[in-house]
This record gives structure tokens, C-alpha cells and sequence, in this order.
């Protein structure tokens, strides 16, 4: 079976284009920002190690110039020269005995030196480059009488004034020599050595906030990249690597600058671009998800809104329309929406197409009920008796229904039901229909049938329709005894027990030619005598109490109708 | 670096004659030193502390062939040892003369000549001492009484140093500046001769003295090979 599609309700159809559109829009921002933000942050990553590497080279600059300074106040000192001095010439002079209280004289001064410097080790190099005394932290990879191998990071030409890195052992220390001075000659130098270990590169990193890699000879000799990145970079560098660039170390994009050379010590400052980016991209998200949030609420009340005012007035007009359908009342009009012209305007063309129709329906119910009531008065007509006996039962009718208080609609069915009530005579003969008296039960019985005659005529025609039981039923009585279904009590309409009373007194008030008139009060006593059995009490008192207000009417009617 | 190359071109002295004064039985020894050390022409740019200009004429350098001192080593000397009292004097931040040899039992006065204070002190094993410091014009004082090198240094500028030969003998001389030197009165006998300079080293030459003759030794007093820079 193929389930007709019902198109979607316009809520979800606006609120489904609206979410769309935004998704989109999120969509896109969000490819956007990735890729500006990633690239901004290469960029920044790039400027920061360049900025680092100026400042580490000023620091570095600074820091060694500040260490040469102290140095050089440390060399200048008379008792630890005169001490090497001395030792040198009487080693010289006696290889044999050693002047060991001199030794302790240099240690002494070292001793003293290291504690007014900051530096790992402070080194006495005799001129043949053996160590003849250290001191400091790191004294014991300085073991006397060890020769010291040193790597040159600056002018080595200048005998023993230097830069550069010594291995001793498994450390490398970054040295500041300076030499002792006596005469105008170099008797020895004096290192202020600084090891080059973790330390110094997790204070690097601390000062620069990148990581730090510091190379020597090819060796990784500290860093504080991870290890896996620190040997990836390590055999990187074994190929040749340009001063700065980016690299990937274990999956991840770091940016790397050389940032100073000593000797054969290399250190280089590298930033990693995932974990920057990271930051900044959450950063982004979160404000991406903040405006997605809004957006997409912005979107939902927006386009919640722009569908409620679209349907609401047309639910609205759509279900006044069923309410006129199911009342079939075509005079009614549409109330504006006020929500939009177009609306509007289509609601004015309706209320027009209504009243256009209303208007054409009216014509055509007044012709119907122009002819109609023609009938009636024609048919009135053919009893002299009985002349205005429609009009006359029509207005005693309303009497009553506006004494009941019943709808306006009720009372114009009552009044046009009322006046074509006696329409089914028409198929009685003249001669019944005429007879001054003694009718026999035949005649009489043709009589009877006029109810479910006229109720037949009416039937043809559509509009007619609410005022079939008035026709039909006008001669019903609560006690059962009526004609033609013989209906008791309540199931009786009250249309037609209006019409059965008002069509009783007009008849007791009308002369025939079997009697003469009589009077309104005995036309009442009679009523009143026959109600609840021939007619309804209740009736007969709204009756009753219409009466002073009609009767100079009716009998107005009656008399000219007589006259 | 201005190298000071000393070169004094060798020249060989064949003294003919026995100079006059020369004790009946004992030789002479005589000859010329050579040095060809390079030595730094100026300070390295070390000191913390600039040298201080005093006045505004330098005095000339002494030569170094004045720092030599030419000597016999280990000689037997059973005679009467001539003191001597010399100077070392302290000016220009300098000891001048910068080498001294002296028979032991001498004394060396160390004038101050410069406008500020200075120290003498001695870590040596054959001398060891603190003359404290004085001002200019004022002098101190040490008799030397054990053999050996003295080595001399200011504790206020230490990049002054100075060196006291101590003899217990009188086979020693301090070279002409043209380099010649003379040692008469020497007692026959193979001896190790040795040319030495504070700094450059030393060289020995072995020699025989006989009684009458010159004994005629040069010396090329070397550089030492850890200081020859390619």
C-alpha cells in the first residue's frame, strides 16, 4: 500500500533550512579557522624561536662576558699566580719533590674563587694544559695533572683567551679561560667552566620556553625534548640541517633554530607547532562552539518564530473555515490575521468570494421563498376562510419563539416554516378542502395527509431542508393522538409545537363557514383546555403571554381578512 | 703580537790574551749568549685592572738579554763568599731589573718608585717571606741566606714578578747587552754551564776549564717547543 506523503509541517521545513544553513556556515568557519590558525601559529612559533635565539645569543653574549669579567678579577690574583709561578719554576728545577704545600695554596684560592662565581667548576691549567687544581661542584671531573682537552669556540689564536667547550670524561663543560698573567707572559690559565647537562638545558627552556637541544660533536648531550624526539633529532642532524626550519620529530611538527655554536657544541631551540596549535585551536573551538551554540539557537527561535507567524494565522483562518464548513454559515467573515498582507488579502479575497457567494445564495433563498410564500398565498387563497391564515400563524409563531428566547436562527426557521407549515393543502381537493362541515372520515383522512405532503415538496428543494419538520409535524399532539406518525411528548420538535399552537389559536380566532369567530380570551380558554393533551402547556403560556402583544396585529389581520 | 725576536748574531770571541787580574791557576770562561726566544711585546688584554700610566716618559726597557744569568751549575766553592747588596727597584708597576744574581748571604733592597703602594713576597722554598707593603720612597730589605731561585711578586699588582738567582758560589754572570759574558777565576774542571732566562728556559753546554785558558762556550738559549706557534 502507498501511503499518500503528507508534505512536511512548515515548523520542521523552516526550522530544517535554518539549521541546514548554519551547520553549513559552522562547517565552513571551522575549516577556516583550523587552517589560519594552524598557519598563524607556524608563524608564531617561527617568530618566537627567532626572537629566542635573540635574546639567548644577547644573554649568552652578556652571561659570558659577565663570566669573563669574574674570571678575569679571579686571574688577577698575585698569590695564586705567584703560587703557579713558583711551583712551575721548582717542579722545573727538582722534578723530584713536589711542592705540595703550594698545591694547597692554588686549591685555597680556587676554593674561594668558585664561591664568588656561578659556575660549576673553577680550573687552574698550568701552560702545558694539565690541571694543577679545581674547584666547585664539579671539581672532580678536573682531576689534577690530567691533561685538558679543550675544543675552541674563539679565537684561539690568542694563547689561552677563550671560548669554548671541554670533555672531560662524560661531561662537557662550556669554559671561559682566561690566563694569568705575569710579565707580559701567560704562566697558565684559569677556566670558569659551566657543564652543559640537563640543567642548564631545563634552565634554558625555562628562559626561552622552548625545548632545548644542545649538541656536541653529534651527540645529544642534554635536552629537554622527549627521548624518542631527542634521538629522531640527533640522527637528523647527523645529515646536514640548515640553521633554522621545521622538522618532524615522532609524529609531531616542531620549528628549530640554531641559536648559538661553540666549538663543536651546537644548541638549538626548538618549538613544537602541534603543541602551540593545540592551545590556540582550543582556544578557537571553544569560541567556534560558543557561536555555534548561539547560532544554532538564533536559527531555531528565529526561523520557530518565522513559521509560527506563517502558521499560526493560516491555522487559524484554516480552522475558521472548518467551523463555517461544519456551520455552513456563509455569512460569517474571516477576522484579519494582521500577520502579513499577503495574508490579509487573501483572507479580504475569501471574506469578498463569501460574501459574493452569501450574497447569490440569499438571492436565491429570497426566490425560493418569494415562490414559495406566492404558494402559500395562493393556497390560503383558495378558502376564503382561511385567507392570511399563514401569515397570521408565521407571526403568532415568532410571538411565541421570542418569548421562548430562542436563537435568531431558531426563529428564522420558525417564521418561514410557520408561514409554508399548511403547504401540503395544495394536494387537497377544492371540494374537501372547501366543505363548511361534516366531513366524513375519508375526506377527513385525505386532509390528514397534508402534513406528509408538503414535507415531501419541501424535500426537493435543499434549503428548505430545516423546515421539513415544522411541515411535517404541525399536527403532532404530546398525547399521542396527533397525525401523521402520531409522536408523543418530547420527541415532538419544538418547531412544530410552536407552529401546532399558534396554527390552533388562528384557527379558533378565524371564522369558517361552519362558525363564526371567536374571541381571543375564549380562543385561549380552549387552549388552555386542550394543553398538555393536545397541546404543549409550555407553549400555550408563552402563548398566552405573547399575545397582548400581537393580537391587535392578528386581529387586525383578521378582521381586514374578514372584511 | 710584536715579536721581540733577540737575535744577537753569534759571534765568536777567541780572546787571545789572559786579561790581567786573573788568579794563577784557574781558568776563564768567556763566550756569548743568544736568545732567541719570542717574547710577548705587550700585555695580553687580561687584567681587570688597566695599567696605570705614570707619567708621561717610560722608562727604556731593559734588554732581555739582561734577564739571562749564565752559571755554573753545582760548583764546589770552599772560599769566602762576597756579598753584595743590589736593588730591585718597583717602578712603572714593574721590578726592575727583573733577574738578580746574587752570592748567598746578600741583600736585595726593593726601592718603591711608584706613586702608590707595593708588596714584595716570596712563596719560594729557598726564601719565603712577606715585606708587607710601603709606600714610595720607602724600601724594604732581605738577606738571602739559602741558594736557590727566589721568585719575587706584588701582592697589590700581580702581574709584577721578579727572580733572584742565590749562589753559593760566584761562577755566575748576568750578559752583557750585546751578549758577551765572562766568567774569570774558575778552577779547572768539566763543568755544566747553563744559560738561563726566567721564562724561556735554559740551556747547558758541558765545559773543561783548564788553568790559563778561556774556555769559549756560546749558548742559544731556547724556545721552548710548547710555545713555538706554527
Amino acid at each position: 500500500m502507498n501511503q499518500p506523503r503528507h508534505p512536511p509541517r512548515l515548523l520542521v521545513k523552516a526550522m530544517t533550512v535554518a539549521f541546514g544553513t548554519v551547520a553549513v556556515l559552522l562547517g565552513l568557519v571551522f575549516i577556516v579557522v583550523t587552517l589560519s590558525v594552524r598557519n598563524q601559529v607556524r608563524q608564531t612559533v617561527a617568530s618566537n624561536l627567532e626572537s629566542t635565539q635573540r635574546l639567548f645569543a644577547a644573554f649568552e653574549t652578556r652571561r659570558q662576558h659577565d663570566l669573563r669579567g669574574q674570571a678575569e678579577t679571579l686571574a688577577d690574583n698575585a698569590t695564586l699566580k705567584a703560587a703557579l709561578d713558583t711551583y712551575q719554576t721548582e717542579t722545573q728545577a727538582n722534578l723530584t719533590t713536589v711542592r705540595a704545600d703550594l698545591l694547597e695554596t692554588i686549591d685555597l684560592v680556587l676554593d674561594r674563587a668558585a664561591a664568588r662565581v656561578e659556575s660549576d667548576a673553577v680550573v687552574l691549567v698550568d701552560s702545558h694544559h694539565v690541571a694543577l687544581g679545581a674547584a666547585g661542584r664539579m671539581a672532580d671531573r678536573w682531576p689534577r695533572n690530567r691533561h685538558v682537552s679543550l675544543v675552541a669556540g674563539t679565537a684561539p689564536g690568542s694563547t689561552a683567551n677563550f671560548d669554548g667547550v671541554a670533555h672531560m670524561g662524560d661531561q662537557v663543560f662550556r669554559v671561559v679561560a682566561v690566563p694569568l698573567v705575569l710579565e707580559e707572559t701567560a704562566i697558565g690559565t684559569l677556566y670558569v667552566a659551566t657543564t652543559l647537562d640537563q640543567n642548564y638545558a631545563q634552565e634554558l627552556d625555562r628562559l626561552a620556553g622552548t625545548r632545548i637541544a644542545i649538541v656536541s660533536d653529534g651527540l645529544m648531550i642534554a635536552t629537554t625534548l622527549a627521548p624518542r624526539a631527542s634521538r629522531q633529532f640527533e640522527s637528523a642532524l647527523a645529515e646536514s640541517l640548515p640553521v633554522d626550519g621545521a622538522i618532524a620529530l615522532d609524529g609531531e611538527s616542531y620549528a628549530f633554530r640554531r641559536l648559538v655554536a661553540v666549538g663543536d657544541t651546537v644548541f638549538y631551540a626548538l618549538g613544537s607547532i602541534d603543541e602551540s596549535s593545540q592551545a590556540a585551536m582550543r582556544d578557537s573551538m571553544r569560541s567556534l562552539a560558543l557561536i555555534g551554540v548561539l547560532g544554532i539557537a538564533l536559527a531555531g527561535v528565529g526561523s520557530f518564530w518565522l513559521a509560527r507567524t506563517l502558521s499560526d494565522p493560516i491555522g487559524q483562518l484554516s480552522s475558521s473555515l472548518a467551523e463555517m464548513a461544519a456551520s455552513h454559515s456563509v455569512h460569517a467573515r474571516l477576522p484579519p490575521t494582521g500577520s502579513s498582507l499577503e495574508l490579509d488579502t487573501l483572507t479580504e479575497t475569501f471574506n469578498d468570494l463569501m460574501a459574493s457567494v452569501g450574497q447569490a445564495e440569499a438571492e436565491t433563498e429570497a426566490a425560493y421563498t418569494g415562490a414559495i410564500r406566492a404558494l402559500a398565498t395562493a393556497l390560503d387563497a383558495r378558502d376564503p376562510y382561511t385567507a392570511g391564515h399563514s401569515d397570521r400563524v408565521s407571526a403568532l409563531s415568532v410571538a411565541i419563539c421570542r418569548q421562548l428566547n430562542l436563537p435568531a436562527a431558531d426563529v428564522e426557521i420558525v417564521r418561514l416554516g410557520a408561514l409554508l407549515h399548511d403547504i401540503g393543502k395544495i394536494g387537497v381537493p377544492d371540494d374537501v378542502l372547501r366543505k363548511p362541515s361534516g366531513l366524513t372520515t375519508a375526506e377527513f383522512d385525505v386532509i390528514k395527509q397534508h402534513p406528509v405532503l408538503g414535507a415531501r415538496m419541501l424535500r426537493s428543494v435543499p434549503f428548505l431542508a430545516p423546515h421539513i419538520p415544522i411541515v411535517e409535524l404541525h399536527h403532532e399532539r404530546p398525547d399521542g393522538r396527533g397525525y401523521p406518525f402520531g409522536l408523543r411528548g418530547d420527541d415532538i420538535p419544538l418547531d412544530a409545537r410552536i407552529v401546532h399552537v399558534a396554527d390552533a389559536y388562528d384557527a379558533i380566532t378565524s371564522a369558517r363557514a361552519y362558525r363564526a369567530a371567536r374571541p381571543h380570551a375564549e380562543a385561549l380558554r380552549e387552549l388552555w383546555r386542550c394543553a398538555g393533551t393536545e397541546f404543549h402547556a409550555d407553549i400555550v403560556a408563552a402563548l398566552a403571554n405573547a399575545l397582548p402583544g400581537v393580537t391587535s396585529d392578528v386581529t387586525t389581520h383578521a378582521v381586514l381578512d374578514q372584511g | 703580537m710584536r715579536r721581540l725576536l733577540l737575535h744577537i748574531s753569534a759571534l765568536c770571541l777567541a780572546l787571545a790574551a789572559l786579561p790581567s787580574g786573573q788568579s794563577p791557576g784557574t781558568g776563564r770562561v768567556a763566550g756569548r749568549v743568544t736568545l732567541t726566544a719570542r717574547l710577548p711585546g705587550r700585555p695580553l688584554p687580561s687584567s681587570a685592572y688597566p695599567r696605570r700610566a705614570i707619567g708621561d716618559h717610560d722608562a727604556p726597557p731593559l734588554p732581555q738579554i739582561r734577564n739571562v744569568v749564565v752559571f755554573i751549575k753545582d760548583a764546589d766553592y770552599s772560599g769566602l763568599l762576597t756579598t753584595s747588596r743590589t736593588a730591585i727597584r718597583q717602578e712603572h708597576e714593574t721590578f726592575v731589573p727583573r733577574t738578580v744574581a746574587i752570592t748567598r748571604g746578600s741583600t736585595v733592597e726593593f726601592p718603591n718608585g711608584d706613586p702608590f703602594f707595593h708588596n714584595v713576597f716570596s712563596l719560594s722554598r729557598a726564601a719565603n717571606f712577606n715585606l708587607g707593603r710601603f709606600k714610595r720612597g720607602q724600601s724594604r730589605g732581605r738577606q738571602f741566606t739559602k741558594a736557590g731561585t727566589v721568585k719575587v711578586y706584588c701582592d697589590i699588582h700581580s702581574h709584577m714578578s721578579a727572580t733572584i738567582l742565590v749562589f753559593d758560589h760566584p761562577y755566575f754572570t748576568i750578559p752583557e747587552p750585546d751578549g758577551s759574558f765572562e766568567l774569570p777565576a774558575v778552577p779547572p774542571g768539566l763543568y755544566t754551564l747553563v744559560g738561563w732566562h726566567e721564562r724561556v728556559g735554559e740551556r747547558i753546554e758541558t765545559i773543561r776549564v783548564e788553568a790559563g785558558k778561556t774556555a769559549s762556550v756560546d749558548l742559544t738559549v731556547p724556545v721552548p717547543e710548547e710555545e713555538v706557534v706554527p
